[in-house]
């Protein structure tokens, strides 16, 4: 170590020691223009044995510990070389243990596990729904949300605990560490955006060694340092990934793609899905993507183009989307007697994996049943379903804001265009008319059926139904909810039973 | 719709074309009007030049990127007609506007940009009403301010001699800046605008179609956009990000994904929704995130540094913006994971709408382009989700892809990773085998494969065809060669174990070893291979060469748990109980938290140090349980009148303690009261259905901090207290039961149902086989300590403590055999063998596989006398399993048989003897030897007693199988 850097490094710690509290965040900020100190403390971490490192660890920690979130940043830089000094010393099992690095690994630790009022953090999102309006979308316009369980019992917004809450730690043990250094890895990636690239060269390197040392690949790589393997865990390994992603996508390609090849190596030895997972989404992701190298300004990879906004899908090929029109023509046309064929259209339409159970799957006969039935309906029903729209729009003028009502008048309409869209598909013009009648009045029908059984009595079948009569998946899915989960707004739906049919479409 | 009343039918009609661009129709209608109004010819000139310039433009779209290159002789007549329209000065005033719009327009196509600019800025756009203006005008001042933005960008700043502004000197750098600000305001505007435009023209043609009388119109083409009004929607957020300005090409994306959807913007919205979640999972961290309804940082660290001066705030305001999405309790993500993952569902849901679903050769491309859409959409929820370890969601995601993932590897493989990672076992399997047809040669996906079918599955006949797979792959297979092996020899060890025939067993054992060899030999640096070859040579009873390999492993894995968790039963084994328990000591100062190792030092304790200490080491136990599994439901703690409570606050030994017995008023009322909801579930009729009280904690048997998922209103609600809410706690396990997956199933136990089935798993763990996947569920590992004290207090000779800690187990899991031994057993103690005899025959009739109850049921039916009784129900059973069951179940046959057998015949005995594979349990030989004595047959007994002495001897103090073997 030169003896420059050692005095810059000296300085450093001096100078914090001397500094009023007023003027933390401003020596915070004056951190950034010390250009040769980041690179000196890295030599002191690299060598281990460097009187430096303890008062240096201490240092970092007291950073850490100052709350002042440029500080935190600056001591978490740091964090994949301290992790990898730390498991390489492990690995190698040597007596001189670097105590101080474990003691301000396990410092941050524990300070983070718990919040300001010294409970145990628990760290959580809500996974969103997209029964659920929300900021960029409105329920109705989803209309094909297939009816699994999964849905079900998702249904609105549960908020999930992703990490916490953990124990405080006094000493690293075989059984904790990686408990410990995956947590340390999310606080590492959640300030990720600030984290310069030596950092997240680092943070490459250390995960290419970890994930190779002590197999075949080592000698690929030419790395000489410790030959022992390393034991990881799966979720320790995704943590890794996905700060490797981002330094793929933030310059580093060359560091990041190796590292990321080198950690699905060791997952694919291990057997473990979830990295796989994750790494393979990343490598697939970033297939066609042309990542930049580290260019002179550092421009970061994202590049955004114009895209054309027309479908690049021709018209004539049949998607799930048009093949409800193709469903509804054979309805038509085919007479009844097959509804095995029926339901695997539907099977395909909406994705339902042919599940086990079997249960659920009931045959979707009722369906055919009703469109022709009530085919003489068909005008009144659209009469009706007009004064529904009407009702509603009149509604929305003197309420004003009541904009549930209106947006679901709108999707009505909506619907209608596109069913006359998808019926002119499949049709020759001058069938367009009637095929249009006909669909209009079998999902009025069908979905006035289900909403006044629904009213009555929440029968079970209602969702068995519902799963397999997947054009009203999202109508019915409301109306069953409604009885899970009774919202302020059910009352509202019911003077317009038409607004609900459209939504799927 | 617009308060313009332009009178005649025609007008109108007009009106609608422009705004549905119908402009084939135009020339018919001015036609018409013509005929009408001489007036009108100069509208009509500018309905016919507009229409004119529209179809040449459709007919010649302009390119992205690319410039319009010069006049061009068609146009000439547009021109033509727009001066005419503007010549004789009759128009209206609104007119007069679109006319000049237009030729601006025309000014650009031709490449005339600084004439376009003149026209544009003599127009003054930002005057221009949107308020009550008709649809088309909307468009048509949407295209301009995109026009406007694209001529400004072609036309330098200073003077038209630069001919990029780039090269601008630094002395024109500001006027750069603030050009560039005019550009990108421009887009913003146009964008905008164009997003009402599309709102309303999609609400007057919903509206059109409503009121037009029965006969619908032509159906609307799916409208496009044309080349001004997408740059104008997309041109600012690519400027934004080409500058390295990420916080305002955030801002912009969102501003665009607000707005409320029409069904033209739809591609538009699945592509920024998608572009946006990359950026949230590529660029953004939980620190830089602010959630689209806050203002964003001034400062972000997102922003490229070199440009951070340049940020310009949003500095224009329009009299119309297009409707957003408002409303009450609209969700708004608070994290750049919420967001990503929202974005991602909705462009999720529109790519799976658009899956071309033909397989028809013509339709190549589109499935192709359907398939591409959708794989980024799901990888990148498979990044967002699998960063957040929702595995069982995003199995589910997965499962939507398959109408796209016909022959396509990536997305079967991402199901069976997905499927495997949320604990479905079952499907993950069958999954991974369509993966394997598709992908051959991949060795990790048979290895993934048997992983499943040895751990969760227990499929031994699966797991070794797997198995084959790869090894059959031979050098192809490279490093996965040795874990082949390894994972055949695994598959064989298990088989062994369950094997009911000696020699079958035998053969498998011989064949496990065989593969551990081999894969120890390909892959020397491998730990479990050493460790595997080790535990099997242990199972086998090989103790020193066991030695040798474990050894072995631990040189090259040091903290290896269950190396040192062998190497401290090989000792046991040897009888070196002391050196044992330091071994047990040292793993422990590395796994502190590891029951299975407690477990066994409880054991080497009382044999070592006497029954205070392994005490001690109960109650320890019990401390670690609760600050590990109460941490999870942190309201629970502070309110003990449990055992558990006072045994950790209690400060004396735990056998010190007074312990309470049944007379404590408060803890009967409490059992009997709460406990009857329980106890009602009586062996014989186990629950089939337990009401799945909405499983509030959903543990899986990963680490038990991790998953666990509760729903926002009510704070996580404690997991019911062993004491006062034991019913919900029972259907608590039981729905645990239930749904995990993960649980590893008995061979033996198929013919019962699924709950006894978990349950007696539940219970048959606590004894031979050990958690499968780290820690099991908080209450079954608290049951086992429970049941271990009981064991520690039976050899005391203390039946009331036994009595305690087994009803607290009996609390937790009253259909146990466990339990019901343990009860059994204090009933000896308390010299009550008809009860004795009663309780072991439950816990048979729940597991009868248990050789404990069995050698102790063997040794009451001896005593009660009761031969005859029994002779019939076990040699129908004999008959029946003679081929089928586990080897235990044998022993106690043979041994209770024996009993009867050897009154009846004693040539009999011996051939059953010898048709069983001999059990290592000694003390069921042992028990033999007593019986035969007794009956007086003094060769017999002699070869029983030879026989446990032999096994004895090299008796570990716990199976050897505790140890999980597993992948």
């Amino acid at each position: 170590m030169l003896a420059m850097d050692q005095g810059v490094v000296e300085e450093w710690l001096s100078e914090f020691k001397t500094l009023p509290d007023n003027a933390v965040s401003n020596y915070a900020a004056s951190l950034k223009d010390k250009g040769s100190l980041v690179p000196a403390l890295y030599k002191v971490i690299r060598e281990n044995y460097s009187d430096l490192l303890e008062p240096v660890c201490h240092q970092l920690f007291e950073f850490y510990r100052s709350g002042e979130p440029q500080l935190q940043r600056f001591t978490l830089q740091f964090l994949p070389e301290l992790l990898w000094s730390l498991l390489s010393v492990s690995a190698a099992r040597d007596p001189h243990t670097s105590g101080c690095i474990e003691a301000l690994l396990l410092g941050i630790y524990n300070l983070e596990i718990v919040d300001k009022d010294g409970q145990s953090k628990i760290l959580s999102f809500t996974v969103p729904s997209l029964s659920k309006p929300s900021v960029y979308h409105e329920p109705s316009t989803f209309g094909s949300m297939a009816l699994t369980e999964g849905a079900l019992s998702n249904h609105g917004l549960s908020r999930v605990v992703y990490s916490g809450p953990h124990l405080q730690r006094e000493t690293f043990t075989a059984q904790n560490r990686f408990e410990v250094l995956t947590f340390l890895l999310l606080c590492y990636n959640a300030v990720l955006s600030y984290m310069t690239s030596t950092s997240l060269q680092s943070l490459c390197q250390l995960s290419s060694r970890v994930c190779i040392c002590g197999y075949p690949r080592q000698q690929m790589r030419r790395y000489k340092g410790i030959n022992a393997r390393l034991t990881v865990t799966s979720e320790f390994l995704v943590q890794l990934i996905t700060g490797i992603h981002y330094a793929l996508c933030n310059g580093e390609v060359e560091v990041g793609s190796k590292a990321l090849d080198d950690v699905l190596y060791r997952a694919q030895l291990e057997l473990f899905p979830e990295a796989l997972l994750v790494g393979n989404a990343i490598k697939s992701s970033l297939h066609g993507a042309a990542l930049k190298s580290n260019n002179k300004e550092g421009a970061r990879s994202i590049q955004v183009e114009i895209t054309p906004t027309s479908s690049r899908i021709s018209r004539n090929a049949v998607t799930s989307l048009s093949i409800r029109g193709h469903r509804w023509k054979r309805h038509d046309a085919v007479d009844l007697g097959s509804p095995d064929e029926l339901m695997d259209i539907s099977e395909v339409d909406e994705g339902v994996w042919p599940t086990g159970v079997g249960s659920d799957v009931t045959p979707p006969t009722i369906t055919i049943s009703n469109s022709v039935t009530t085919l003489n309906l068909g005008a009144k029903a659209i009469k009706k379903y007009r004064l529904g729209v009407r009702t509603s729009k009149d509604k929305d003028k003197e309420v004003g804001p009541l904009t549930t009502g209106r947006s679901a008048s709108e999707s009505v309409e909506l619907s209608i265009k596109r069913l006359a869209l998808t019926s002119s598909q499949s049709v020759p013009k001058a069938g367009a008319l009637t095929s249009l009648t006909r669909t209009a009045s079998a999902v009025f029908s069908r979905s006035f059926e289900q909403v006044t059984s629904g009213n009555s009595v929440p029968v079970p079948s209602n969702h068995t139904a519902a799963s397999e009569a997947s054009r009203y998946s999202c109508s019915l899915q409301e109306e069953s909810m409604g009885y899970l989960s009774p919202t302020p707004n059910h009352t509202q739906r019911s003077p317009s039973i038409s607004v609900h049919l459209g939504s799927d479409l | 719709m617009t308060a313009r009343k332009s009178g005649s039918r025609l007008e109108t009609e007009i009106e609608r074309c422009r705004s549905e661009t119908q402009w084939d129709k135009i020339p018919e209608l001015v036609r018409q009007l013509s005929a009408k109004l001489i007036s009108n010819d100069d509208l009509g000139e500018l309905l016919l030049g507009e229409c004119k310039l529209q179809t040449y433009l459709k007919e010649n779209p302009i390119k992205q990127g690319a410039s319009p290159r010069g006049p061009r002789p068609k146009l000439v007549e547009v021109r033509k007609h727009l001066t005419a329209a503007l010549d004789r000065g009759n128009l209206k005033a609104d007119y007069i506007q679109e006319a000049s719009l237009l030729i601006a327009k025309l000014c650009y196509v031709e490449g005339e940009y600084s004439d376009a600019l003149s026209h544009y800025n003599r127009l003054s756009l930002d005057d221009m009403q949107l308020v009550g203006a008709p649809v088309y005008r909307l468009s048509m001042i949407a295209e301009a301010y995109a026009t406007k933005g694209l001529c400004l960008e072609k036309v330098p700043v200073a003077s038209p001699a630069l001919s990029n502004k780039n090269t601008g000197s630094p002395a024109s750098s500001r006027s750069t800046t603030d050009r560039e600000q005019d550009i990108i305001t421009c887009y913003e505007k146009s964008g905008d605008i164009a997003l009402l435009y599309l709102q309303e023209a999609e609400k007057a043609l919903s509206a059109g179609i409503q009121n037009r009388s029965p006969k619908p119109g032509p159906t609307a083409q799916d409208q496009e956009l044309g080349f001004f009004l997408e740059t104008g929607l997309q041109r600012a957020h690519v400027i934004h990000f080409k500058n390295g300005n990420l916080t305002k090409g955030v801002g912009r994306f969102r501003e665009i994904l607000r707005a409320v959807e029409t069904r033209t913007t739809q591609n538009l919205r699945m592509t920024i929704a998608r572009q946006l979640a990359e950026i949230l999972l590529r660029g953004m961290c939980e620190q830089s995130y602010w959630s689209p309804l806050e203002d964003p940082p001034t400062v972000s660290p997102l922003d490229d540094p070199t440009r951070q001066g340049h940020i310009h705030t949003k500095n224009y305001s329009l009299s119309r913006r297009p409707r957003v999405y408002t409303g009450e309790n609209l969700f708004c993500p608070q994290e750049n994971t919420e967001e990503a993952l929202l974005l991602l569902l909705i462009s999720e849901s529109m790519a799976n709408r658009d899956a071309v679903l033909s397989r028809i050769p013509e339709h190549n491309n589109d499935r192709i382009i359907s398939l591409q859409s959708a794989s980024v959409v799901y990888d990148l929820l498979t990044i967002a989700l699998g960063r957040r370890g929702q595995y069982e969601m995003l199995s589910e995601c997965l499962e939507r892809a398959m109408k796209f993932a016909f022959e396509e590897f990536h997305l079967w493989y991402q199901l069976a990773l997905s499927l495997m990672a949320a604990g479905k076992s079952a499907r993950a399997v069958k999954v991974l085998k369509e993966c394997i047809r598709l992908k051959p040669d991949d060795p990790t996906i048979p290895l993934l494969a048997v992983k499943l079918c040895i751990g969760p599955l227990h499929w031994m006949d699966e797991g070794e065809c797997f198995a084959k797979m790869v090894i059959d792959m031979g050098e192809k297979a490279a490093e996965f060669r040795a874990k082949g092996y390894l994972a055949i020899g695994l598959v064989y060890s298990l088989k062994a174990t369950d094997a009911s025939l000696r020699s079958t067993q035998e053969e498998y054992q011989r064949k496990a070893l065989g593969a551990f060899q081999r894969a120890q030999s390909l892959s020397s640096t491998d730990h479990l291979a050493a460790f595997y070859l080790a535990l099997q040579l242990a199972v086998s009873r090989q103790i020193p060469e066991a030695l040798g390999y474990v050894r072995q492993a631990l040189q090259l894995q040091g903290d290896d748990v269950h190396s040192l968790h062998l190497l401290a039963l090989l000792l046991s084994a040897q009888k070196h109980y002391h050196d044992a328990l330091n071994i047990i000591e040292m793993a422990l100062s590395e796994y502190p938290e590891n029951f299975n190792l407690l477990y066994t030092k409880v054991k080497l304790e009382a044999m070592c140090s006497g029954p205070e200490e392994a005490l001690l080491t109960c109650k320890h136990m019990l401390q670690i349980w609760k600050s590990f599994y109460n941490l999870t439901n942190p309201s629970d703690s502070g309110r003990g009148s449990s055992l558990l409570d006072r045994a950790i606050a209690d400060r004396r030994q735990l056998n010190a303690m007074t312990l309470p017995d049944f007379s404590d008023p408060e803890t009967v009322s409490g059992s009997s009261s709460s406990y009857s909801g329980s106890e009602t579930v009586s062996p014989t009729s186990p629950p089939t259905s337990p009401s799945p009280p909405s499983p509030v904690f959903i543990f899986h048997s990963s680490p038990p901090s991790k998953n666990v998922s509760f729903r926002p209103p009510p704070p996580p609600a404690p997991p019911p207290r062993p004491t006062k809410t034991r019913n919900r706690s029972l259907s608590n396990h039981m729905t645990f039961l239930q749904f995990s997956s993960n649980w590893s199933l008995h061979a033996t136990s198929i013919a019962a149902s699924r709950v006894e089935q978990a349950l007696s798993e539940v219970a048959s763990s606590l004894q031979s086989s050990a958690p499968k996947h780290g820690p099991l569920h908080p209450w079954l590992t608290l049951a086992q300590i429970w049941l271990h004290a009981a064991e520690v207090y039976i050899g005391m000779s203390k039946p009331a403590e036994a009595t305690a800690c087994t009803q607290e187990a009996a609390n937790l899991f009253p259909t146990s055999h466990n339990v019901l031994y343990m009860r059994g057993q204090i009933a000896e103690l308390r010299g009550n063998m008809d009860e004795a005899k009663r309780w072991y025959e439950e816990a048979l009739s729940i597991n009868p596989t248990h050789v404990k109850t069995m050698q102790r049921l063997g040794l009451i039916l001896h005593q009660l006398q009761r031969y005859s009784l029994s002779e019939k129900v076990l040699r129908d059973a004999v008959q029946v399993n003679r081929w089928v069951v586990k080897t235990q179940f044998k022993d106690f046959f043979v041994s209770t048989l024996g009993i009867i057998f050897h009154v009846v015949q004693r040539e009999q005995l011996l051939t059953l003897c010898m048709c069983v594979p001999p059990s290592t349990a000694h003390e069921v030989w042992n028990s033999l030897g007593e019986v035969l004595q007794a009956q007086g047959n003094a060769a017999a007994a002699t070869e029983c007693f030879l026989t446990a002495l032999e096994l004895e001897a090299s008796s570990p103090i716990l199976p050897f199988t505790i140890i999980p073997r597993a992948l």
